[in-house]
């Protein structure tokens, strides 16, 4: 009673639908119709979900063009939805599914006049809804009751008369005989070895590692070589499967890395796909395979050769997965996604969109590092594996050592370029933050962000978007060095600390080393270990006060006395040196090897200024007005001569010392540091980058070290000038002693002359004895006299050693410079020898 | 330890260029008038010390001592808008005022007379340094006060402060218009014996070539002292121009003289100085580069003595050595291809006994002055035809000895009282050697001069040995 009641129901549902002037044939269709889906079970396989299955109706709509309908959809939707409380549908969903189900039906039905297998299938697998069929020979029948199957199976012809038939169902016999296992079962096993299960005939055989059919079960040929190759994808799902697993099981302990969980995850997304199909076959597997004279019927059963076409497509993907699980088992983090990247290089359309969706995930955390590096400099790899390296080493040489590419992990898609200017600008963020203790950094970076338009946060970059990072990369480079250069500059003052190493640790403050000279020369003569440097801090601290270096305020406390390391018999002259406190950041130009360079350098034109301050110093005892050598000229001839001699003698020697060393001094300065100085300040200028400062800076000493003969090449000429420097060190001793003498003999001589013109009896005065030179005393006139010309004589054969020794030193010095062709010294020998005199006297000898 | 130079100016034409002197150092330092700091100059970087003090309020005095027998010059200064610069304790007028009436003898002995006075003045300022490096002395050669009382003070000074450097800016009379000082040769030749014997460095200031190049390089018809002053005064300050903004080399005076200075003797010293331009004269403006300042200031038309050398002699003539002083914005590589430049076309001829080359010194600008052009340069240079000049002064001095003209004029002063006019003999046989010493410097063989003797007298010597010595 009750179906008579819904049945009358729906007659009047559909009468009142459909309009009045359709004829008696069409209601009856729809009415029979209308019954079937009222009969039907549907067991639809996605979940139940109101809101997806409206979205997915109005996307169904909108991609048919249909946007208006879509919109009157959402509008109807929403009512029905808001609906609530008494006499409202419980079920939305259900109503949902079924308005979908239905249209998709009537649309198959429109599109394809025969019943063919998409359509069969397509409904078999969203879960099923009979076909609304033309004709009524549809035979459900047959179906078997206790399955809750509807898509029907038709059968066309049930002759039995068919000789066909006949032969066909022999031949189906023929080979239930062969074969021990039906092929419904060796279907089901094969589905469960695609799962990793073995089936009960279908085994995993460890000695040859695949899934097999055992030999003592009696199959064909073919069907054995099939159910191999189908169990190939049972195999391969192992393979992964286990990867996977393994790889979650070690995940929070061992170092799997986010690239590792992401490449799971997107491999576990691949196989919940496969799992979907594989469900579905299996549903299909219940079906019975129909006899062989059945052949006719497209019934929706499964057999062997039918799971091969099924399997053909997740074969491919499983083979992919398989060999990225092999090639990805060791790796990890920018290996693993520059691995994957190389296998995603190919022609198969396939194949590369499914791995471009693989990467997309796995280097999704591989990205979201990069744009935390360039953006905010956190170095945000536990599991190392990004390819910056980052180290905790001391504040000043974070730059050089704190941060560096690990190449391993470099994925081939970034290029290596791109790679040093990302690991540069999360340096230079970093740089600034723990060095130079700057914020501005933040704001460069948003600015960076918004030029390119993606936004800070998270996710904004995937795979494939290379150019976007590069972009991304760039605009933050620019503009995190560019604020990184002005900090340096404008904050730090590079340019102005530079111009203070220069004046004081390269002597261009003159006046500052004229009174360091003049008040630490004395101590430096000492023993090098009775040397305080205490002592000399404080010496070097009055020569600031004294010179024009004491309005350098902030650059003074930072200047130091050093002394380098002595070994025995050095003195003070070997070792000292002056140092500069470059403090954090500027500590990452100036690091300690480079300020020993600077040390050494200080050290050689310190030692070269004091040659140059004896040589002055020679000059002041022998300056015009010193000695009234109006008087000598008044004296006996042969004392005369020999004053003249000795005299000219020094003075010749001095001026050859004095010009070797005052056109080195003037080559050192114009040549070495004004130059190379000129130079660095245009880098200075250009610099764009923390690098290239540092590489300028570089470039500057190495030339002043080289070019002032400190470096490995030239290091005979270096020798040659520091004995030619101790050789003059050892003329302003003699010459001392020979003006001493002759002030002491004028002295003496002015005496005995004055005594003799007063005719004084009395005894020449006693004479300061402890002069050493003042020998000859008394004896009159003539002794005096003979005394005088010995003195002069051994002075001037003294003069003589050391000029011949001198000018074969300066020889061998000079006839060196040419040879010298690391570094260009056209400029000294030039200068050395600029009237020609050094290469004629090498002609004439 | 600034290395103070006290600046001695000594008669009307030394207190005239000194004072000139005193104007330009002001300026280039941002000091005012009245010693005060202009606020613009508070940065630092230059080096006032050498030349001035600070009093007990901060204001700048200079390192100077003016000294005039008349009262004239000094007068004017002290009623110039520069009246309160100076220490007036170091202002030192005669009593009588009467001047030295162009006497050499009467300078001397007035300085004689009032030496305790002055030396009082020099040893005060002495004492007010911490490490006097010299004196710098302003003087005429040819009047009565600079030539005579600055000859006492130079043979004072000598004594007294043998250590300490002595330079002099000595500037020689016009030879070509007849001067107003007849007895300007005695003069002269007795102020030589001094600067010759008693300085350290003398820096030739040749009025004849000072007024030439008014005339000709400035285009100026009749040129003043003032201008020609300014002209002093700009070379002074130049040549001063490493001690006060110290730099890398010739941070003091010794080191700045002594490459000059090679042989002792030989210490007078030229000028060269281009562009010139003389006060609120607007001038063409030239390129400036290092190149063209170097071979203007080799070009006799901007040397500032005169060369009376004739043509041959003047080809023998030879750099004993030369210093370049660079200031302004320099680009060092220019300074290489500059002297290559110099020495391809021989522009230069040195000496042949030594090594030597042109010594070039850059040195910064004040940002205080502004100038026209972009570069400009100073000569130090020791240069052999500046013998022609003590030539020419013998010349006239013996003219005058012939005819035994105004020596009277002397004869009343102790020095050469009773007729005793050995000074004169004694100062021209000075005067000769040094000339001598000049020509042979120009020769190849100065190393051996004056001992081509030698041997003879070694092997006389040897012959005589035992003998005595002989005399």
């Amino acid at each position: 009673m009750e179906d008579q009641r819904v049945l009358d129901l729906v007659k009047q549902l559909v009468l009142r639908l459909l309009s009045p002037n359709r004829n008696d044939l069409d209601i009856d269709k729809a009415l029979k119709y209308a019954i079937r889906i009222l009969g039907s079970r549907m067991t639809p396989s996605i979940s139940i979900d109101e809101a997806a299955m409206a979205e997915s109706i109005k996307r169904h709509l909108v991609n048919q063009g249909k946007s208006s309908d879509a919109l009157t959809f959402a509008d109807l939707y929403t009512k029905f939805s808001s609906k609530s409380g008494p006499g409202s549908i419980h079920n939305k969903w259900a109503v949902l599914y079924l308005l979908k189900v239905i249209s998709e039906d009537r649309r198959k039905e429109k599109r394809s006049d025969s019943r063919v297998p998409s359509a069969f299938l397509s409904s078999t697998i969203s879960g099923g809804l009979p076909v609304l069929f033309e004709d009524d020979r549809s035979t459900r029948n047959q179906k078997p009751p206790d399955k809750g199957w509807s898509g029907g199976v038709l059968l066309v012809s049930k002759d039995p008369d068919n000789l066909r038939d006949i032969a066909f169902r022999e031949f189906a016999d023929l080979l239930k005989e062969e074969s021990d296992v039906s092929e419904s079962a060796l279907v089901r096993d094969v589905l469960y070895a695609c799962q990793g299960i073995n089936g009960k005939y279908v085994k995993l055989d460890k000695s040859i590692d695949a899934y097999v059919l055992p030999d003592s079960i009696k199959v064909p040929r073919a069907t054995r070589i099939m159910v191999r190759k189908l169990c190939e994808l049972g195999w391969l799902f192992r393979k992964v499967k286990g990867y996977i697993s393994e790889s979650m099981d070690r995940f929070p302990s061992e170092d799997v890395g986010t690239v590792g969980q992401a490449f799971c995850a997107a491999l576990q997304d691949e196989l919940a796909e496969y799992y979907k199909l594989l469900a579905v076959l299996e549903a299909q597997s219940m079906n019975p395979i129909p006899m062989v004279s059945e052949t006719a019927s497209t019934g929706n059963y499964l057999s062997l050769r039918r799971l091969s076409v099924w399997f053909a497509e997740p074969m491919v993907k499983m083979r992919l997965m398989a060999v990225l699980v092999d090639s990805c088992r060791v790796l990890r983090g920018g290996a693993m996604a520059g691995a994957i990247h190389m296998h995603a290089q190919h022609g198969d359309p396939l194949v590369q969109d499914f791995m471009r969706r693989l990467l997309r995930r796995v280097c999704s955390p591989l990205f979201e590092m990069v744009r935390s590096w360039v953006l905010e400099g956190e170095l945000d790899d536990i599991f190392a594996e990004f390819f910056v390296l980052g180290q905790t080493v001391k504040a000043e040489s974070l730059w050089q050592e704190g941060y560096r590419l690990h190449a391993g992990m470099l994925p081939s898609f970034i290029s290596q370029s791109l790679a040093q200017r990302i690991l540069r600008t999360g340096k230079s963020i970093n740089f600034l933050r723990v060095c130079c203790e700057d914020q501005g950094w933040a704001d460069a970076a948003t600015e960076a962000a918004a030029v390119v338009g993606t936004t800070t946060r998270r996710g904004g970059l995937g795979y494939g978007e290379t150019d976007a990072l590069e972009s991304l990369v760039v605009e933050a480079a620019k503009r995190i060095d560019k604020h990184l250069m002005e900090v340096m500059f404008k904050r730090y003052k590079f340019k102005e600390h530079c111009l203070a190493i220069k004046r004081y640790l390269l002597l261009g403050q003159g006046d500052f080393v004229q009174y360091l000279m003049d008040i630490v020369g004395p101590e430096l003569s000492e023993p090098a270990n009775t040397i305080s440097s205490f002592k000399l801090a404080g010496l070097l601290e009055s020569a600031i006060r004294a010179s024009n270096a004491q309005y350098d305020h902030d650059k003074l406390d930072r200047l130091r006395v050093k002394m380098m390391p002595h070994g025995t018999g050095d003195r003070g002259w070997d070792v000292f040196s002056l140092e500069y406190d470059a403090r954090v950041p500027l500590n990452t130009v100036f690091t300690e090897s480079v300020m020993a360079r600077y040390l050494r350098i200080f050290n050689f034109l310190w030692k070269f200024r004091r040659v140059e301050h004896a040589l002055i110093g020679a000059w002041k005892t022998m300056k015009p007005n010193c000695i009234s050598s109006h008087f000598f000229l008044k004296q006996e001839g042969s004392v005369k001569l020999q004053f003249t001699s000795a005299l000219r003698r020094c003075q010749a020697l001095w001026d050859e010392m004095n010009h070797f060393v005052t056109n080195l001094q003037y080559y050192i300065m114009f040549e070495v540091l004004e130059v190379s100085w000129s130079n660095f300040s245009n880098e200075m200028e250009a610099a764009k980058d923390l690098d290239d400062l540092l590489a300028a800076h570089e470039k500057y000493l190495r030339s002043i070290v080289e070019k002032s003969l400190l470096g490995e090449c030239s290091q005979t000429l270096s020798k040659t000038l520091f004995v030619l420097f101790d050789l003059i060190l050892r003329f302003r001793c003699h010459a001392d002693r020979l003006y001493e003498g002759i002030h002491e003999l004028q002295a003496r001589t002015m005496d005995s002359s004055l005594s003799s013109r007063t005719r004084s009896k009395s005894k020449p005065k006693s004479i300061n004895e402890s002069s050493g030179y003042g020998t000859w005393v008394g004896g009159g006139r003539k002794a005096l006299t003979q005394r005088a010309e010995e003195f002069l004589r051994n002075m001037r054969e003294d003069l003589e050693t050391i000029a011949k020794e001198y000018s074969s030193l300066l020889e061998g010095f000079i006839a060196q410079l040419p040879v010298q062709q690391h570094v260009d010294l056209k400029f000294l020998l030039f200068r050395l020898d600029f009237t020609e005199f050094y290469s004629r006297q090498c002609l004439s000898t | 330890m600034p290395r103070e130079i006290i600046t001695l100016q000594v008669g009307q034409c030394g207190n005239q260029i000194g004072m000139e002197f005193w104007k330009q150092l002001c300026l280039e330092h941002g000091i005012s008038k009245d010693g005060i700091l202009e606020d613009f100059a508070t940065q630092g970087g230059d080096r006032k010390d050498v030349f001035f003090y600070q009093a007990d309020d901060q204001h700048y005095i200079p390192r100077a001592l003016l000294m005039d027998l008349e009262p004239r010059v000094i007068n004017g200064i002290q009623n110039s808008e520069y009246r309160n610069l100076y220490n007036h304790e170091n202002i030192f007028v005669s009593d009588h005022g009467g001047g030295a009436g162009n006497n050499w003898a009467s300078g001397y002995h007035q300085g004689e007379q009032v030496q305790e006075e002055i030396m009082d003045m020099v040893d005060r300022e002495a004492d007010g340094s911490d490490s006097l490096e010299g004196f710098v002395l302003c003087h005429s050669i040819a009047g009565g006060t600079g030539s005579g009382m600055g000859s006492y003070l130079l043979e004072t000074l000598n004594d007294r402060y043998s250590k300490k450097l002595i330079q002099t800016y000595s500037v020689f009379p016009n030879q070509m218009e007849t001067s107003d000082v007849v007895v300007q040769p005695y003069n002269s030749l007795l102020t030589l014996k001094r600067l010759t014997l008693n300085a350290d460095c003398v820096v030739v200031l040749d009025n004849t070539a000072l007024n030439r190049i008014a005339v000709e390089r400035l285009h100026l018809s009749n040129p003043t002292f003032a201008q020609t002053n300014s002209l002093v005064s700009t070379v002074m300050s130049a040549s001063t121009t490493t001690l006060r903004y110290p730099g890398y080399m010739n941070n003091d005076l010794v080191g700045l003289l002594a490459s000059l200075i090679p042989t002792p003797r030989c210490h007078f010293l030229m000028t060269g100085y281009t562009p010139l331009t003389v006060e609120r004269q607007a001038n063409v403006i030239r390129k400036t580069t290092v190149l063209d300042v170097m071979r203007r200031l080799l070009q006799s038309k901007n040397i500032m003595v005169s060369s009376y050398a004739r043509t041959k002699e003047a080809s023998q003539a030879k750099y004993i050595s030369i210093l370049n002083i660079i200031q302004g914005e320099v680009d060092p590589t220019q300074v290489h291809e500059s002297l290559q430049r110099i020495r391809e076309r021989k522009l230069v001829n040195f000496i042949e006994w030594g090594p030597a080359s042109i010594q070039v010194a850059l040195s910064r600008k004040s940002p205080y002055v502004q100038t026209s052009h972009r570069v400009s340069g100073l000569m130090l240079a020791s240069h052999t035809s500046i013998r022609h000049l003590f030539s020419k002064c013998l010349n006239q001095y013996e003219k005058f000895r012939k005819k035994q003209a105004f020596l009277d004029n002397y004869r009343k002063f102790p020095m050469f009282a009773d007729n005793d006019l050995s000074e004169f003999d004694e100062s021209q046989e000075v005067i000769e050697s040094l000339v001598d010493e000049y020509k042979a410097c120009e020769s190849p063989d100065y190393i051996k001069w004056g001992m081509e003797d030698r041997d003879r007298a070694l092997t006389g010597e040897g012959n005589v040995s035992g003998t005595g010595i002989p005399n």
